[in-house]
């Protein structure tokens, strides 16, 4: 089965919290984690998004598609970079866990549909 | 992967540019060729390391690729296609049917000069960059459709499709398997020069030398430039670019941190450095300086081979680099390179030359790479003392970037300020 681990965040900036070495440990943890997907054979795909506020979004507006400045969701959080690991719920939930536990920012975990015929 | 394996799959791909090169001069049909030369190097790639590796390997796959070709056009749809193909489109292109194609094929002197056409082919300037690069690495390095997905991080499908519409996009732009004209030659090379390069900046730092699976595409781009100095030996630029590569891959291993941020040049531990790489460097460029026009890339490779030659950061030749960059904004002006002159006035003349003259960059360049001018800014203003605007500036820059490490980066180098504030 496959996951999507989504990493909600508001701007990642430094803040009292969120010291130099903080994001050293952040950038170790996000290296440690991809590697340990990868020697798993877990790994599907990972990506970090650019900063939200460069994102634009299209809405359909008034019969036509119009598109704005600014990520989907006007909140503090959005979308900050995903994962798709090959895994069980269990180990994505574990994985999440681990991420959350240092970031503090929410992850969503939602199973990737299969295109598979024969099911 | 066994040493015998890994042996036969570096002479396949040496042979790869010879032997497309031989066939495409022979029977034009690029595309065609290069689908039966993939099939041989396949057959060859099972073949050779359980029956031993042939005595005439390039006769070998030369044979296997001219099978393939020949069964294919005995298919009707095939044929007709390559009547209307030599008729209308190659007049020019020898068929089978010609004497003397055949010595031409064989002849081995004729060879490297096909090897620079190939690359004229592959380089095309009406193909879009991607295609430049996945062509080269294929019909050029050798690579095969999985190695070079592999190293552009996408699907091997999607790559096979990138290769396919390039080989068609150099039959719609009308590339023909001849040298330019001469008239047309020396942008031409620059055109090659610059699709080198360009791997070579593709080259991703995650990794450093991959193997056969994943190959490393600034190792892959030093491997071509190698090639094309063997073609154009008297090329200053060649010799520049190569020398550039060199000296510029040397630093990699003290380039990027255990939290996968970047470590910026005057940070690196100096001791990681490949220092064999700095001495063929510094070699190559010595040769060729003085030796023909100066052009950018030997320029590049000056203040490079000044950075390598630098025991510390410290002891580093800045006046001499900002005069190269003088030199390089005469000779190939950019933002970037306007950039690198203004760190360089930082350390020459203090940072706040440096930030003057960012200022006095036009509004149109420092709005087109915004995130690269607000990181050298956020540096200088760190210099001048100016703790809460540097870090505005780093945070903009971050906020800017599309680098992984680089953001990393700037996102730790803001941190410190504040830190350093409370």
């Amino acid at each position: 089965m496959k996951y999507m681990l989504m990493l909600f965040g508001g701007a990642c900036e430094p803040t009292p919290e969120r010291s130099a070495e903080w994001f050293q440990g952040l950038g170790e943890l996000m290296m440690s984690l991809d590697a340990e997907l990868q020697a798993a054979g877990e790994l599907v795909a990972g990506h970090g998004l650019v900063d939200a506020t460069k994102a634009r979004t299209v809405r359909f507006v008034d019969a036509a598609p119009v598109p704005t400045d600014g990520p989907f969701a006007e909140v503090k959080e959005a979308l900050a970079g995903y994962w798709v690991i090959e895994a069980g719920e269990e180990r994505a939930l574990e994985i999440a866990s681990r991420v959350v536990a240092y970031t503090r920012f929410p992850m969503e975990v939602r199973q990737v549909m299969n295109d598979s015929l024969d099911q | 992967m066994n040493g015998a394996l890994a042996e036969i799959e570096h002479l396949l791909r040496r042979l790869t540019p010879v032997v497309l090169s031989g066939l495409v001069a022979r029977y034009g049909q690029f595309e065609a060729c290069e689908d039966a030369v993939q099939e041989a190097l396949a057959d060859a790639v099972v073949q050779w390391p359980r029956d031993g590796v042939p005595d005439n390997p390039r006769g070998w796959l030369v044979t296997a690729a001219r099978r393939t070709l020949v069964d294919s056009w005995r298919s009707e749809a095939a044929r007709r296609r390559r009547e209307h193909d030599v008729a209308v489109r190659d007049p020019s292109v020898a068929g089978p049917a010609v004497p003397g194609a055949d010595v031409r094929a064989e002849d081995g002197v004729s060879g490297a000069d096909d090897t620079l056409v190939l690359l004229f082919l592959c380089c095309h300037p009406a193909l879009t960059v991607p295609s430049q690069l996945a062509l080269t690495l294929r019909a050029v390095a050798g690579l095969t459709t999985a190695q070079i997905a592999a190293a552009f991080h996408v699907p091997e499908a999607t790559m096979s499709q990138r290769i396919r519409r390039a080989k068609q996009d150099v039959r719609a732009a009308g590339g023909r398997f001849e040298r330019p004209v001469p008239a047309d030659l020396p942008g031409r090379l620059a055109v090659v020069r610059q699709v080198v390069y360009l791997i070579f900046n593709e080259g991703h730092t995650a990794t450093s030398g991959g193997g056969l699976d994943r190959p490393d595409l600034a190792e892959e781009a030093i491997r071509v430039a190698r090639l094309l100095r063997e073609l154009r030996p008297d090329d200053a630029e060649v010799a520049g670019l190569l020398a550039l590569m060199l000296l510029v891959h040397a630093r990699r291993p003290a380039r990027q941190g255990p939290d996968g941020a970047l470590i910026p040049l005057d940070e690196q531990d100096r001791g990681l450095w490949d220092h064999g790489l700095i001495g063929a460097g510094l070699d190559l460029l010595h040769a060729v300086l003085g030796r023909g026009p100066v052009g950018p890339y030997q320029v590049q490779a000056a203040i490079a081979a000044l950075h390598a030659e630098a025991e510390t950061a410290e002891s580093t030749d800045w006046p001499q680099i900002l005069a190269l960059y003088q030199v390089l904004e005469r000779l190939a002006p950019s933002l970037m390179v306007s950039l690198s002159r203004a760190v360089a006035v930082a350390h020459v003349h203090g940072p706040v030359a440096g930030l003057a003259m960012i200022g006095s960059l036009g509004a149109d360049a420092r709005a087109a790479h915004s995130h690269r001018v607000d990181a050298v800014r956020g540096h200088l203003l760190e210099r001048t003392g100016d703790s809460d605007a540097a870090r505005e500036a780093y945070l903009r820059a971050a906020r800017g970037t599309a680098n992984t490490a680089e953001r990393r980066y700037l996102q730790i180098r803001a941190a410190r300020l504040a830190d350093h504030r409370s």
